[in-house]
C-alpha cells in the first residue's frame, strides 16, 4: 500500500471515528449505527490480521474508556472482529455493495454477540432480546450506514489509477 | 518467501493472541484499576472525543428541548386565543344580562344559531319556539340594538330574518324624533358619496322628508310606528346622505349598531311586551349607543349589582327617615319621586329552565377564528 493510500485510509478512519463521536450520540437512536466497527472493518481488509487484531484492539479499548463498567469487552470484540475481517477479505470484499453491507452486517453483529458475551452483564431473556433483535437491527442500521459511507469515500478510498 | 509468509504469519498470531490476552486482562481486572485506566486515557487520547460527545449530546437535547419549548409556546398561544374569545363571550353574556334587567319582563333569551347553508347567512335559528310564547313577526334584540325579526316559528325553535336580510323593514326616527323614515337593508353600492367608506352591512333610511336634514352621527332608532318593532330600540347611526333620483324625500346611509358576526345570543321580545310599549327608557341615552351598551352591561355585573342593591338599601333607609318626617320620596339618586308600579309584575323567564345547550356553530377550542 502507497502512502498516499495509507493517508487516504487514515483520513477515512478518522472520520468515521469522528461520526461515531458526533452523529450517533445525536441521533440518538435505540438501534445505533456503529462508526468504529465500520472503520475497523474498512482498515482490517486493507492490513495484515496482526495489524487489524492491532487496531481492533485500540480503537475498542478508546470505546471502553467510555464504559468502565465494560472495559475491556470492546477491545475483546473489535480484536476479533478485525481480524476475522482481515483473514475473510478475500471472500468478502469484492467490489459489491451487497456483500459489502453483509460484510458490515456480520462483523457488526459479531461483535455485539462478542461485546454482551464479554461484559457478563445480561442474562436470559435479556440476552437473547439483546442479541436476537435489537443488535440485528443495529447490524442493519449499521451496514446501510457503511454501504452509504462506502460509496461517498470510494473516491478516497479506491483512487484509480492515473 | 514461503517462510516469510509463515513468519508474518506467526507474528500476525502472535498479535492477535496478545491483544486477545490484553482484551481478556482488562475485562477482569479490579474496578478501580479499570477505572484508572479508562480515565487516564478519557483525560488524553480520548478526551477530544469526549467533548465531541458531550457538544454532540447537548445539541440533542437542545433539539428536542426546542420542540418541547415550542409546543409549550404553542399551547399559551392557543390558550390566550381562547381566553379572548371566551372574555369577548363573557362580555356579551354581560351585556346581555344587563338588557335583561332593563327590560323587566316579556322577553325570552335564546341563542342565535349560524346556519351554514349557501343563502342563509342573513338569518339565524334561535333555540326558542311558540311553547315559550314566540310568534312570528316579533322583535329581536341584542344588548346594542335591534338584529331582526322572527320570521317562522316551531314548537320549540323559530327562525329570525337578520336587518341584512333583503325582506327586512323597520320603521325609523332620529333619536330626537326629528325625522322618520323607513330603514332597509343597503344593497348597493350607487349613490354614495366618498367620503364614506364603503362596508357590506350597512342600512338605509328612506322616505326621510326633504325638510328634515339629518346629520352624521345621529342616531336611528326604532319609532314604533307599524306594530312591529316597539319605539326606541337603537337600529344604528347616521353616515351620510345617499343620493337618489327622488327629490321629495330623503335617504340616509346608516351605519347599524348590530354587526351579525356578533349575533350569538340574543332576546326575543313577546307579543305581550311589543304592544304599546315603548323601550325609550331601555336605552335611555340613546344620544350615545355605546355608552347604553356599556350601561346595559354594567348593569349585568354582579358587582354593579351589588352596588346599586347596597344604594337601594340606604335609599330606603332615607325614605324611611323623610316618611317619618313627612318628607316626599325620592329615588337614590334624588331625582324624582318613586312611583310604585302595581299593574304588573315580572313574570317568571321560560328561558331560565332551559337546559343548557351547545351551538353547533360554535368554534372547536384550537379551531382558527
Amino acid at each position: 500500500m502507497s502512502w498516499t493510500r495509507s493517508a487516504r485510509a487514515v483520513l477515512a478512519f478518522a472520520l468515521l471515528v469522528l461520526l461515531h463521536y458526533t452523529i450517533r450520540p445525536f441521533l440518538g437512536w435505540r438501534t445505533p449505527v456503529d462508526f468504529l466497527v465500520i472503520a475497523v472493518l474498512l482498515s482490517a481488509v486493507r492490513v495484515r490480521p496482526g495489524a487489524a487484531a492491532l487496531i481492533g484492539f485500540t480503537t475498542g479499548l478508546v470505546a471502553d474508556s467510555l464504559t468502565p463498567s465494560a472495559f475491556g469487552a470492546g477491545a475483546l470484540a473489535m480484536t476479533a472482529v478485525g481480524a476475522a475481517a482481515s483473514w475473510l477479505k478475500a471472500v468478502f470484499f469484492a467490489d459489491n455493495v451487497v456483500l459489502h453491507g453483509f460484510f458490515f452486517f456480520v462483523g457488526k453483529w459479531a461483535f455485539d454477540i462478542v461485546y454482551v458475551t464479554a461484559e457478563r452483564r445480561m442474562h436470559g431473556v435479556e440476552l437473547a432480546t439483546q442479541i436476537l433483535l435489537w443488535s440485528p437491527l443495529s447490524a442493519a442500521a449499521t451496514a446501510i450506514a457503511g454501504v452509504v459511507l462506502l460509496l461517498m469515500l470510494r473516491p478516497v478510498l479506491e483512487p484509480q489509477a492515473a | 518467501m514461503a517462510r516469510a509468509v509463515r513468519s508474518g504469519t506467526r507474528v500476525d498470531t502472535v498479535l492477535l493472541v496478545a491483544c486477545c490476552v490484553m482484551a481478556l486482562l482488562a475485562t477482569v481486572l479490579p474496578l478501580n484499576l479499570r477505572e484508572a485506566i479508562a480515565g487516564g486515557l478519557r483525560r488524553t487520547v480520548v478526551a477530544p472525543l469526549v467533548s465531541l460527545q458531550e457538544q454532540a449530546v447537548r445539541g440533542r437535547s437542545a433539539f428536542l428541548s426546542r420542540d418541547e419549548t415550542t409546543s409549550r409556546l404553542d399551547s399559551v398561544a392557543l390558550r390566550n386565543m381562547q381566553l379572548a374569545r371566551l372574555e369577548t363571550e363573557n362580555e356579551r353574556l354581560r351585556a346581555l344580562l344587563g338588557l335583561g334587567r332593563e327590560l323587566q319582563w316579556g322577553f325570552v333569551s335564546a341563542e342565535a344559531l349560524r346556519i351554514a347553508d349557501i343563502g342563509e347567512e342573513h338569518s339565524r335559528t334561535l333555540t326558542v319556539g311558540s311553547r315559550v310564547g314566540v310568534e312570528p313577526k316579533t322583535p329581536v334584540l341584542a344588548p346594542e340594538g335591534l338584529v331582526g325579526m322572527v320570521r317562522t316559528v316551531d314548537p320549540n325553535s323559530s327562525i329570525a330574518i337578520l336587518w341584512t336580510h333583503s325582506d327586512f323593514a323597520a320603521s325609523a326616527m332620529s333619536a330626537d324624533r326629528s325625522a322618520y323614515g323607513i330603514v332597509y337593508p343597503h344593497l348597493s353600492e350607487a349613490g354614495r358619496d366618498e367620503e364614506i367608506p364603503p362596508e357590506r352591512y350597512l342600512l338605509e333610511m328612506r322616505g326621510v322628508a326633504f325638510r328634515s336634514a339629518l346629520k352624521p352621527g345621529t342616531q336611528i332608532v326604532t319609532s314604533g310606528l307599524g306594530g312591529v318593532y316597539p319605539a326606541g330600540i337603537p337600529i344604528g347611526t347616521v353616515l351620510g346622505e345617499l343620493r337618489t333620483s327622488e327629490g321629495w324625500a330623503r335617504t340616509y346611509l346608516v351605519r347599524p349598531a348590530v354587526r351579525p358576526p356578533d349575533v350569538s345570543n340574543v332576546i326575543v321580545l313577546l307579543p305581550k311586551r311589543i304592544q304599546g310599549q315603548s323601550l325609550d327608557r331601555v336605552w335611555r341615552s340613546t344620544a350615545s349607543a355605546d355608552s347604553a351598551a356599556r350601561r346595559i352591561a354594567a348593569a349585568g355585573d354582579s358587582l354593579a349589582r351589588r352596588a346599586a342593591a347596597d344604594s337601594m338599601r340606604a335609599a330606603e333607609a332615607a325614605r324611611r327617615g323623610a316618611d317619618s318626617a313627612g318628607a316626599p320620596v325620592v329615588q337614590p339618586g334624588g331625582a324624582r319621586p318613586v312611583e310604585a308600579d302595581t299593574t304588573r309584575r315580572a313574570p317568571p323567564r321560560g328561558d331560565t329552565l332551559r337546559p343548557p345547550t351547545r351551538r353547533p356553530d360554535a368554534s372547536e377550542p384550537g379551531a382558527r377564528p
